[in-house]
């Protein structure tokens, strides 16, 4: 760059302009060049120089005329062209070029020393270098004029902010002479530069604290917290990365102080929206009566607070232990919110409160007793063991370390000193369920449409997690959130799916196998889990995603300590979904019309059907697959052995009981299995060695070949004195058979037609049902009916059974549960959502052919997500995008 | 057997003075120890104006003569309260114990009222006094004076809900005084204010469906025509719903009613499956059985739960009411239940058997050889069983129930055509409506 000044020079002397401007915009190439170099933007000193110098001598050069006239054409155009450039140009760096006249060499040194400064400071800045390459076209494209004079900001701004930093040094010399209108409009200065390019961020919030001590009164203080928290919320830009963990930890400090002050002064209030005639109302001091308003919004610096938490143990490494360390900090937040919750509640904002409550719900929700026993003890001994975590207790003190370290070294002492009125210990309730139960009132009663349906999943999940399946069950089905879900955003819909999976766990411990099954079989229709569950990306075949797509996805993952261990949940599903599946397989094997419970296990049998060999499992789902060929052929044996020695089941807590329940279930089902598929190959059987077979109580077989002849699955009947079971096997004739096939097809073409008529007339046939729908029809129609009465009894209970099909209550979200003797006392959960009762009557008989079996009493609950999947497979194409990646149930 | 003991439950469902026979009963069953039973007397007596039986109530609990000042101070206010309404309402009371002039009020209440101001000077006041009164009344404990003024009141009152709870009032009198026909009739008016009227919340509605419920248990088990009733009201949609959300508790008295009504055997299917759902909630030995017989199909485990049956219904207050007979006393409703039941879980055996022991079955009925093998001859001659007994061997062989191929498939396309018949029957209304529509 030296050189090319001197070419520069060189060039001048012999008055040569065209290698003059050559030569300038080397140079600024070069200066762009040291920019990206050292990531500052103080201009060279020697630039500088040598753009005086260019000044100098262009004016010179205009100034004699008559050399102009006497230069090559080529020359003159060049110098034409120079002169606008450096015009340009030379705005750009008016004060530099200012300074540089009046004292051309004796700052050099000094400005070189801040220069270097400058640059590690900047240095320390996330995301500051970014900006400069913009600045640096806008400087050498001489078009760009419009940019100019806004790049030419960042030095300025850098500038004042230092001769800031000399009147702090003022400031702290001086103390007890600054008035409250040098703070205030020190702020406003400060908040003037917030926000614009090259603005130090550390500094400011540097300076906002040193200003916070010096503040006047408790109203100004409050208003400086609030821009020093906003300051350090600016820190971080970037939406995909997280906040520094310290300035994290300092803003919670913040906040904590900015409620000292609200609960000392309660004559304070935070605005959201500002008068600009109150704007001087922090002016009046402490014993002022009257309420002084000030600009603040506490609940969005909480939930800020709560995201970037959230956010940065997105970004951890979870198998790190600074991702241990950084859980640690939760019980902080819980403190956070719990105070401002008390705040917003003494003051009567209860909207607000509920949405802080929600916030806290949600840290509480997935942890089962046991790990918030453990938050709840490691909380305490933060608090008790003093200096034992650098990071909490250290931090509880800041203040008043902050008060002891001006007084003792330089700064004043804080004017306006605020006692500690604020826990800063968390009291956590003994009980997680008590903690939940004071929350989750709290949001029913005032919470609004988004907290109310978020709380209630984290509700449910809870109970799930706590083995309460009914409980969770209820609240779930009567709430027709599985309606509803689909139109809410997006991580109530992660909710949602991972309380459904949390209930399928649950439902799989408390042995109810048809209940998990119903609950994951959704969740897996698709194979997608972990996007539906934002546990980890998954790439798709069929479709490739937009990197904006997958930022957002990345956005919403779930932090480590919330997932679900997917590989249980898969083996759970696999494993109910066995259970069901295969004496359902054996059952219909020769029926034509096959019932498919499972179309996702189906489509893995098959696929392991084609093996030609078969080696030993290794994964669930090979486990499975072995275990559902040793059941299929009746072994239940074998078909335990594999599925115990699955690894997974390690994770359940109560891992023999549930070993034990399966133990059982499997070989209820071999039974079932065997029944089905050798019943027609004998005569008779002897109840004696079915025991034997399946070791049994006599009871249990007894009872499970009872009910088989009662459902007619068998044809079979008892013979009590020699304890056998004779089989009644007519095999029909040729003519019999082929009467009874065309029967079946006149009723599949009957159903066809009804449902054509149906699709017309959008009404239904009245009269008689006809055969098998009887049953689910007669609910149908029921249901309706109770539903049209009550409109809401608020008890949408028994909808959720069986008689699900009709969609008469789709449109009802009423909840309730009343005051009723289980919730004890007076009322639960009241009307969830406003009773919109728009009652679709008519339309049942549609819907209820879906559900013509009595037991999948789920098949709605499971079915939500598929559904909006069916809704989204159109928003794809729209590439709204909007819920695509969640949940699409890939149906394709 | 304290434990399948509902009284707290459905207390908190009844009226006061409802609840006062569940607690005679309860004594005379020595559940509870006396002291317990007579306190929750006073307890219950303590808010009603029945201040002088509350007083001999409290001499016997405690033994002694004195009465807590607060009761006699009661006392008077209760005495002075009752003069004060006694006068207020009395221009009404006069006017309405004149028959002659009664006949004169005609149907249209706007008219009546409009009347009784004109000639008789009495007005709105009058008329609330006079609901008053006899709110007072029933609370003295004068079940059939209040009965009789609300009756009176309901002719004139215009207010729907003064008119809901004279109507309630009424019914609860009813009960009281036994009058069980009235009563019944009593109930039905009420269901059906209660099911046409627009309540202001469905959880009031709710409520007061549950209340019915409950209250209709006093009715239907001593009316004779109530068990019919019972069934009827309890398997309506909505108050299906009322109880499993409200009343699980219920299920005990509508299984009782389904199992011993002969000729409900459909809806048992249906009581099953509620039991089912609700099973995690609620559970005696009644919805037990049934599950035992009707789920699990473990006959040993609902013989069992029969024998416990018998115990809850004896000390149950609305199904273990006595009957005199001689030196005996019985349980009718018991006995009928046991016969009943003894019938299903026969009749179960014989559906999934086609050869049973008579032994064995006697065993399982609770009979000896001889009765058994008479019971089951019985059934057969009444044409109840398609069975044969095969005396050398002491057996029963169940004639095959299945049926043929032939049949299965009549039984199929039967249904068929009645569905066609049904579709095209729809489609020509909805061509002609089109037509007419096109015209």
């Amino acid at each position: 760059m030296v050189h090319t000044v001197e070419q520069v020079k060189n060039s001048m002397k012999i008055n040569d302009w065209v290698s003059i401007e050559e030569n300038y915009d080397k140079l600024n190439k070069q200066l762009e060049k040291v920019f990206r170099v050292t990531e500052s933007e103080v201009v060279p000193r020697v630039y500088i120089k040598a753009l005086v110098m260019l000044e100098d001598f262009l004016a010179q050069a205009l100034a004699n005329k008559d050399a102009k006239k006497k230069m090559s054409p080529s020359n003159a155009k060049a110098l034409n062209y120079m002169k606008q450039k450096l015009k340009k140009n030379n705005k750009q760096y008016e004060v530099e070029i200012e300074k540089f006249r009046e004292n051309p060499e004796s700052e050099v040194e000094e400005d070189k020393d801040s220069e270097m400064m400058d640059q590690s400071e900047t240095e320390s800045e996330a995301g500051y270098s970014d900006e400069e390459p913009d600045k640096i076209i806008g400087f050498s494209d001489s078009d760009a004029g419009d940019e100019e004079p806004e790049g030419g900001d960042g030095p300025w701004e850098k500038q004042k902010t230092r001769k800031e930093k000399i009147m702090d040094k003022q400031f702290a010399k001086d103390p007890s002479e600054i008035s409250w209108e040098m703070v205030d409009k020190k702020v406003k200065e400060i908040i003037a530069a917030r926000g614009r390019k090259g603005t130090d961020r550390a500094e400011q919030i540097e300076q906002l604290t040193y200003l916070l001590r010096v503040a006047k009164t408790p109203a100004q203080k409050l208003e400086v917290l609030m821009h020093v928290v906003s300051a350090q919320f600016d820190v971080n830009l970037s939406l995909n990365t997280h906040m520094p963990i310290n300035v994290w930890k300092k803003s919670v400090q913040n906040v904590l102080s900015m409620l000292d002050i609200l609960a000392q002064y309660p004559n304070i209030v935070l605005e959201d929206a500002m008068d600009p005639e109150m704007e001087n109302e922090s002016q009046k001091g402490a014993d002022y009566d009257g309420p002084i308003h000030i600009w603040g919004n506490i609940v969005a610096f909480l939930e800020r607070i709560d995201d970037e938490f959230f956010k940065s143990l997105q970004f951890i490494d979870p198998h790190t232990k600074d991702y241990v360390e950084r859980l640690r900090d939760e019980p902080l937040f819980m403190v956070l919110a719990q105070n401002v919750q008390d705040y917003l509640e003494r003051i009567g904002d209860m909207k607000a409160a509920a949405r802080v409550a929600l916030r806290r719900l949600e840290h509480v929700y997935y942890k089962p007793q046991a790990v918030y026993e453990a938050m709840r003890m490691q909380s305490r001994s933060v608090t008790t063991g003093e200096n034992i975590d650098d990071g909490d207790s250290e931090l509880d003190d800041e203040d008043r370390q902050m008060t002891k370290f001006s007084s003792d070294m330089k700064g004043p002492p804080a004017f306006v000193s605020v006692l500690e009125i604020v826990p800063r210990q968390p009291s956590f309730p003994e009980l997680s369920r008590t903690l939940m139960d004071q929350l989750l009132s709290l949001i029913y009663r005032v919470g609004d449409e988004r907290t109310k349906p978020r709380a209630m999943l984290c509700d449910i999940y809870y109970h799930a997690v706590s083995e309460e399946f009914h409980t969770a069950r209820d609240l779930l089905l009567m709430s027709h959130l599985q309606d509803s879900v689909q139109h809410m955003d997006i991580s109530t819909q992660i909710l949602f799916n991972r309380a459904m999976a949390q209930l399928g766990l649950c439902a799989f411990r408390a042995s109810l196998i048809s209940e998990a099954h119903s609950c994951l079989s959704e969740l897996y229709a698709g194979g997608r889990v972990k996007e539906l569950l934002a546990q980890g990306v998954q790439q798709s075949r069929y479709y490739e995603k937009t990197p904006e797509q997958e930022k957002l996805e990345r956005r919403r993952q779930m932090p480590f300590h919330m997932h679900i261990n997917l590989e249980l949940l898969e083996a759970v599903h696999l494993v109910s979904a066995m259970l069901l599946e295969v004496p359902n397989m054996a059952a219909s094997a020769l029926d034509p019309k096959k019932k498919v419970i499972s179309k996702n296990f189906r489509r893995l049998i098959e696929s392991s059907e084609k093996l030609a060999f078969i080696g030993p499992p290794e994964n669930v789902r090979d486990h499975v697959m072995a275990a559902t060929r040793a059941l299929s052929r009746g072994d239940a044996e074998k078909a335990i052995e594999v599925i115990q020695s699955l690894d997974v089941w390690k994770l359940l807590p109560k891992k023999d009981h549930v070993l034990k329940m399966l133990k059982g279930k499997i070989q209820e089902e071999a039974l079932r299995t065997y029944l089905f598929t050798y019943s027609p190959y004998y005569d008779a059987l002897s109840l004696d060695q079915l025991i034997k077979m399946f070791t049994l109580s006599e009871s249990q077989v007894h009872s499970i070949v009872s009910k088989m002849i009662v459902a007619e699955e068998l044809h079979a009947s008892w013979d009590q004195p020699t304890r056998c079971i004779v089989t009644h096997n007519v095999e029909p004739t040729r003519l019999q058979a082929l009467a009874a096939q065309f029967a079946e097809k006149l009723t599949v073409l009957m159903d066809s037609n009804e449902k054509a008529y149906e699709a017309y007339t959008g009404g239904s046939l009245d009269g008689p049902p006809a055969g098998r729908r009887k049953e689910s029809q007669d609910y149908a129609s029921v249901t309706t009916g109770r539903w049209q009465g009550e409109l809401s009894t608020a008890q949408g209970k028994q909808s959720s059974y069986s008689r699900y099909g009709s969609t008469g209550q789709r449109s009802l979200f009423n909840v309730g549960r009343t005051s009723q003797s289980r919730v004890g006392g007076t009322g639960g959960y009241k009307d969830l959502r406003s009773t919109q009762g728009n009652v679709r009557g008519g339309t049942t008989y549609s819907s209820t052919f879906q559900s013509t079996r009595y037991q999948d009493a789920y098949s709605s609950v499971g079915r939500t997500p598929y559904q909006s999947g069916s809704s989204v497979r159109g928003g794809q194409t729209d590439a709204s995008g909007r819920m695509v990646s969640l949940t699409r149930s890939g149906r394709f | 057997m304290a434990q399948y003991d509902l009284t707290y439950k459905i207390a908190p469902y009844l009226e006061r003075h409802l609840v006062f026979p569940l607690l005679e009963f309860l004594q005379e069953r020595n559940l509870y120890s006396d002291d317990q039973i007579l306190k929750a007397k006073i307890e219950l007596l303590a808010k009603t104006n029945m201040v002088d039986y509350a007083m001999d109530i409290h001499k016997s609990l405690y033994h002694t003569e004195d009465v807590p000042e607060a009761m006699v101070e009661r006392r008077a206010e209760v005495v002075g309260k009752m003069k004060m309404l006694e006068e207020a309402a009395a221009p009404l009371i006069n006017f309405l114990q004149n028959p002659a002039l009664v006949q004169e009020l005609q149907s249209d209440k706007q008219s009546n009222l409009q009347k009784l101001n004109e000639r008789h000077q009495i007005g709105p006041n009058q008329i609330e006094a006079l609901y008053q009164f006899a709110k007072f009344q029933f609370e003295c404990g004068n079940y059939s004076g209040a009965a009789d003024y609300l009756y009176q009141y309901r002719t004139l009152c215009t207010n729907s809900d003064r008119s809901l709870s004279a109507l309630w009032g009424k019914l609860a009198a009813e009960i009281l005084m036994q009058n069980w026909d009235v009563a019944l009739e009593e109930l039905n008016r009420l269901k059906e204010v209660i099911d046409s009227k627009n309540f202001s919340s469905p959880l009031s509605q709710l409520q007061n469906r549950t209340w019915l419920m409950h209250w209709s248990l006093f009715v239907y088990f001593n009316h004779e025509n109530g068990r019919n009733a019972i069934i009827e009201l309890f398997f309506q949609e909505r108050y299906l719903n009322a109880i499993q959300t409200n009343a699980h508790h219920l299920l005990r008295y509508l299984a009782i009613a389904v199992i011993i009504n002969k000729r409900r055997r459909n809806s048992l299917k249906d009581l099953v499956k509620v039991i089912q759902q609700e099973q995690y909630t609620y559970k005696d030995p009644i919805t037990e059985f049934l599950e035992c017989l009707f789920v699990n199909y473990d006959f040993e485990k609902a013989q069992q739960k029969l024998f416990e049956c018998g115990e809850v219904i004896e000390n149950d207050f609305f199904l273990g009411k006595q009957a005199q007979e001689g030196s005996f006393v019985t349980v009718p409703l018991r006995d009928e239940f046991l016969e009943n039941a003894r019938l299903f879980i026969f009749e179960t055996y014989c559906r999934i058997h086609q050869c049973i022991d008579i032994r064995m079955l006697a065993e399982k009925l609770n009979m000896d050889y001889d009765d058994a093998e008479r019971w089951i001859v019985n059934l057969i001659r009444n044409a109840r069983l398609d069975a044969m007994i095969d005396s050398k061997m002491g057996t029963v062989i169940m004639g095959t129930q299945r049926s043929s191929v032939y049949e299965q498939i009549i039984e199929s396309t039967k249904q068929l055509s009645i569905r066609s018949y049904m579709l095209a029957n729809g489609v020509v209304a909805a061509a002609a409506a089109t037509q007419g529509y096109n015209l």
